[in-house]
């Protein structure tokens, strides 16, 4: 609906300035603001100096170099498969966990659900130093490890866990798996929250069983929230370079270096900062394409 | 009622940004001083000389550590006051770091052209400095001939010094002279005299019994890199490049490097899996290894003062009497003896505000604080001793708590080390760090792991090295 | 019971329960694993102010003390000042997040402006740079331009409406029903009336998101209070818990024990806000 009156009213009255651009504008003022201050400066300042062989004091004009450098290195493309790699697999299965146990948070009374839900947020509040120390130890390849020891009390030889290239990946993985959910699971759940329960009743005398209400009232009430999820957890998976920078610190063999992190040792360690902007501005664009197919593929009828 | 609700909330907002606002408004105040410095030094520049006149103009010197040694920044603290009776027109700031992000922190303030004057450094991150044109050459503003040459060398890109050395430090390997001896090593001779690779091997089997270890180095992550220069050096490449300038890492010395790591991970008298930094300290003060490595000759401080917590609990879990030993590291056939070392020093940064003036007032502090008792007092606690005059004679006085042996054996292997040789690029270091961070590594960590041979990956360090630095400027043959 | 989605088996209360004491079960049971580095972590707190060798760690310390609260509170005079500092920070940042974000959010899903679909497409594009190259610019704009070190403001403003927030309550709001709003016009209501009274009240929930979700961001950030601060005072707990780690070495104990300092504020505000996550709202009933 909402699209279909802009449609109507933009070519109209196409200069006129309505109470609604006021109303827009009045409510988005601070935001924006804010905005151009402390994000489109730096980024614009980012896409220049991506251009640029950056110097403190003088940089000089390279054009494209620095994509071109970009594109000939073959660990920027390892980089890049790593990371979607790590991103195909955590995003959705990160999504599904947070929403089956949203689901599963419901059927309780509020005490026992405030208790399951401060169970699963709360080890999004941990630091993520103090954390990673913990998972250093879970996967020390020692026989001391605690995966290790597990493995021995089944009779499985121990792993090398973070220093192998077959078991690196996985481990960061499982890291990412059983850790942080917290804050998708009671978004989630704010949404679930917000459905009316009308629709459950008018499913109830249609005799809807369990699975059919999820499928076609919780799923598509939800979508704003999955696409929100969806798109916030790619953009946060793609950029993400802590866990690798804590744990493996890119390998071994660059097996587990993310693209965050070979942007991030662009900028800060070796000092190329111009190179870092150009794989930013490069990465930024993949995440833009991918972005704007989920909005496709998720189609209009996210407003109604 | 719930109208009010929105203009509440937003006062609250509006109120809150404006109590904060308030808070800052001192420090808002210092950075305008700091701000007007710039001009008056420069009006009354013509007029300074050498000596630091009583009338000079006030100036504001920034210096960014890590915590160097423990209390550091109690020791600045003292040192700044000191200076100051001779320079009081000069504040100093200090901004205090932590080792992890020091290099970020800094990273970001030099990019952004607002870099402390002085900051703290390892000598293989002087390119990245040098490179960003923000490194001063100090030679313009003070006299080095305090500086030991080939400490100055590893502050020395292209022929230029950059910064003043605090220490030389030498990384080799360490040991339980107890189990050692028990595996039928003559210690002394080792200390005294240093050792063959074959015989390397052949003891560390020995010293391999169920429960221990012959040889532990802490090779995860990152600390790989350390076992790569540390047996680098036993197998004859001393530096990045090699005295005509040719890089070093394609020689056959490195072949011959990268079998020998091949063949101690496999014989099984090491472990065959990553081991943390921070674990082989701790291996070796609980008897779980004969030998380790990287060390230093500080760890016989932290080994006694463990063996010394063995009584009243204070000490790791698990622990036993050890006696440290430092030891060299391991020669290969046909190759010098040599030990790894590395220095790390300040240097003078340029930043918005640096006029001449200020610049020959920040080599004046930085000067102060590398030399004489300041930098006796901070090498004394790292074991380690001076590379300066100055601070050589100020620590003469100084006894460490050290036996003779490993007091010995490390100034051998002091005497060993060759500074990596004159003349190299800013360029040039920063395609070695490439090569280093990209390649080497990584694939040394594969190599650890048992998921690459010794060919394969010296093929792959070729191949890089060849199309950064140009086949011409790599050494193929055998460095002698 | 609190959603009609579990409305199955309410006539056969046998049934009715030992489901949900298997669902309960499998919750437990996932919760446990979630929560074992945390347990882990508040277990060691209390361990011995020493060194470890991991060969001998074991899920809880043998002796325990509270040797590393006291170091850590002994460690420096500013102990006290990081964590005022951090919730000074946190705090201004939730509230200006909850006020401007979800205004800004509401007209992006409900009110028909030029440029709208432009303006929340930049929005979405800034969340796509990395933060690694934006700092440099920032910093120069904090340092250089607004002279802010060591101050407040330069670690509040650059998080003071984030994208993240403003797509979030977008993406809430624009799941009321359109038709709400609009009856609410034809009856002479204000934008800001219309918020105020009809959609604030109905987002109670997601407020309450925002605000823990931005409180534990704000309060877990280290790089950019690290960059702008350079006096001890005026440091946040994070930049501090760095200076403890290193002047200890890496004692494993004392580390955990200001993890665990600087997780209890993020436990109050959650259990704070518990009321508002618990609150169903049902749009009918308002709307009736």
């Amino acid at each position: 609906m909402a699209a279909k009156t802009a449609k109507k009213s933009i070519p109209k009255k196409p200069f006129r300035f309505t109470v609604d651009d006021l109303n827009g504008y009045l409510f988005i003022g601070v935001a924006i603001i804010v905005f151009a201050f402390f994000t489109i400066y730096p980024v614009v300042s980012a896409v220049t100096t991506s251009f640029e062989n950056y110097k403190p004091f003088g940089s000089e004009w390279v054009g494209f170099k620095n994509y071109l450098d970009t594109f000939k290195k073959d660990l920027f493309w390892k980089s890049l498969k790593n990371t979607a790699i790590y991103t195909v697999v955590t995003v959705p299965c990160s999504l599904f966990i947070a929403f089956v146990v949203a689901v599963m948070i419901m059927p309780f009374k509020k005490k026992t659900q405030s208790l399951f839900k401060s169970m699963y947020y709360i080890p999004a509040v941990a630091s993520g130093v103090a954390m990673s120390v913990v998972w250093l130890w879970i996967y020390d390849s020692s026989p001391s490890g605690l995966f290790n020891q597990v493995l021995t009390l089944f009779h499985i030889p121990t792993q090398n866990w973070l220093a192998s290239s077959k078991t690196a990946m996985l481990s960061l993985i499982i890291m990412a798996l059983l850790s942080g959910h917290g804050s998708s699971i009671i978004i989630y759940i704010a949404a679930l929250l917000g459905i009316d329960n009308t629709y459950f009743e008018a499913a109830e005398i249609d005799g809807a069983t369990f699975m059919q209400k999820v499928r076609y009232i919780v799923f598509p009430l939800c979508k704003p929230t999955t696409l929100f999820l969806l798109i916030t957890g790619i953009i946060n998976s793609f950029q993400v370079f802590m866990n690798a920078y804590m744990m493996t610190g890119g390998g071994p063999d660059n097996n587990t270096t993310m693209i965050g992190l070979l942007i991030f040792n662009n900028a800060f360690k070796n000092g190329k900062y111009g190179l870092a902007c150009a794989q930013a501005i490069l990465l930024a664009v993949v995440i833009a394409g991918l972005t704007a197919i989920q909005f496709k593929v998720a189609g209009d009828d996210v407003e109604y | 009622m719930r109208k009010n609700k929105v203009l509440a909330l937003v006062l609250t907002a509006v109120m809150t940004l404006g109590l904060v606002s308030c808070g800052n408004q001192a420090p808002a105040a210092e950075t305008k001083t700091e701000e007007a410095t710039p001009a008056t030094t420069e009006a009354e520049a013509p007029a300074a000389t050498e000596e630091p006149a009583a009338e000079a103009a006030p100036d504001t010197i920034t210096i960014m550590v890590p915590p160097v040694t423990a209390d550091y920044a109690d020791m600045l603290a003292t040192w700044i006051a000191d200076f100051n009776k001779d320079y009081p027109n000069i504040t100093v700031e200090v901004i205090p770091t932590s080792w992890d992000e020091h290099t970020e922190k800094l990273s970001t303030m030099a990019q952004a052209g607002e870099a402390p004057d002085i900051a703290e450094v390892s000598y293989s991150a002087i390119g990245t400095y040098v490179d960003m044109g923000v490194a001063v050459n100090i030679a313009d503003y003070m006299d080095l001939s305090d500086y030991d040459q080939n400490a100055l060398d590893y502050m020395t890109l292209d022929n230029t010094v950059y910064g003043l050395p605090l220490y030389l430090t030498i990384q080799a390997l360490g040991g339980n002279k107890e189990l050692m001896e028990a595996a039928g090593i003559d210690v002394e001779a080792v200390q005294k005299n240093g050792w063959k690779y074959e015989d390397f091997m052949k003891y560390i089997e020995k010293g391999t019994t169920k429960d221990c270890f012959g040889f532990v180095f802490a090779n995860s992550g990152v600390t790989t890199a350390d076992f790569v220069s540390i047996f680098g050096v036993g197998a004859g490449i001393t530096s990045n490049f090699t005295k005509d300038l040719k890089y070093a890492y394609t020689s056959e010395n490195m072949l011959n490097l990268l079998k020998a790591v091949e063949e101690m991970t496999k014989s099984g008298y090491m472990p065959n899996y990553a081991v943390e930094a921070g674990q082989r300290l701790v291996m070796l003060e609980c008897g779980q290894t004969m030998i380790t490595g990287k060390a230093m000759p500080l760890f016989e401080g932290s080994v006694n003062k463990n063996n010394a917590g063995i009584a009243d609990g204070t000490a790791a879990e698990g622990s036993v009497e050890v006696q440290y030993v430092f030891l060299p590291v391991p020669t290969m056939e046909n190759v010098k003896e040599s030990c790894f070392g590395s220095v790390d020093g300040m240097i003078a940064l340029k930043n918005s505000n640096s006029t001449d003036e200020h610049l020959k007032n920040v080599c004046a502090f930085l000067d102060y604080i590398c030399s004489g008792d300041r930098v006796a007092a901070t090498d004394n606690q790292l074991y380690l001793s001076c590379v300066c005059k100055s601070g050589r004679e100020a620590q003469a006085g100084a006894t460490l708590d050290q036996t003779e042996g490993n007091a010995a054996a490390t100034e051998r292997c002091i005497s060993l080390v060759q500074a990596p040789p004159t003349g190299i690029t800013a360029e040039q270091a920063a395609n070695a760090k490439t090569i280093m961070d990209e390649v080497i590594v990584p694939k040394f960590q594969a190599l650890i792991a048992g998921e690459t041979t010794a060919e394969d990956m010296f093929e792959a360090v070729k191949s890089e090295a060849f199309d950064l630095l140009g086949e011409d400027n790599c050494e193929t043959g055998f460095i002698k | 019971m609190a959603s009609g989605l579990y409305s199955q088996h309410l006539d056969r209360p046998y049934v009715y329960k030992i489901r949900n004491l298997l669902i309960g079960l499998v919750l437990l049971f996932c919760a446990i694993v979630v929560l074992f580095p945390l347990v882990y972590m508040l277990a060691w707190s209390f361990g011995p102010n020493l060194e470890t060798a991991s060969s001998s760690y074991h899920i809880f310390p043998t002796t325990w003390t509270l040797d590393s609260y006291k170091a850590f509170f002994d460690f420096s005079d500013y102990s006290w000042k990081w964590l005022f500092n951090s919730f000074v920070v946190a705090l201004a940042t939730v509230v200006s997040n909850v006020v401007f974000a979800s205004m800004a959010g509401y007209a992006f899903s409900k009110i028909n402006f030029k440029g709208r679909n432009f303006l929340f497409f930049m929005i979405l594009v800034a969340m796509m740079i990395p933060y690694q190259v934006t700092q440099v610019p920032l910093y120069i704009l904090f340092v250089n331009k607004f002279k802010m070190t060591n101050s407040y403001l330069a670690l509040i403003l650059p998080g003071c409406v984030t994208s993240y927030n403003i797509f979030l309550s977008k993406q809430f709001f624009s799941s009321i029903p359109t038709a709400l709003i609009e009856s609410a016009k034809v009856e002479g209501a204000s934008q800001i009336r219309i918020f105020n009274s009809i959609i604030l009240p109905l987002s109670k929930t997601v407020l309450a998101v925002m605000a823990i979700n931005t409180f534990v961001g704000t309060w877990n950030t280290f790089f950019w209070p690290f960059l702008v601060t350079s006096q001890e005072a005026m440091y946040t707990i994070q930049v501090g818990l760095k200076t403890f780690k290193f002047a200890n070495g890496t004692l494993l104990s004392p580390m955990m024990a200001g993890a665990c300092v600087s997780a209890i504020p993020m436990f109050i505000l959650f259990f704070a806000l518990q009321k508002y996550f618990l609150e169903g709202v049902t749009i009918g009933a308002v709307k009736g």
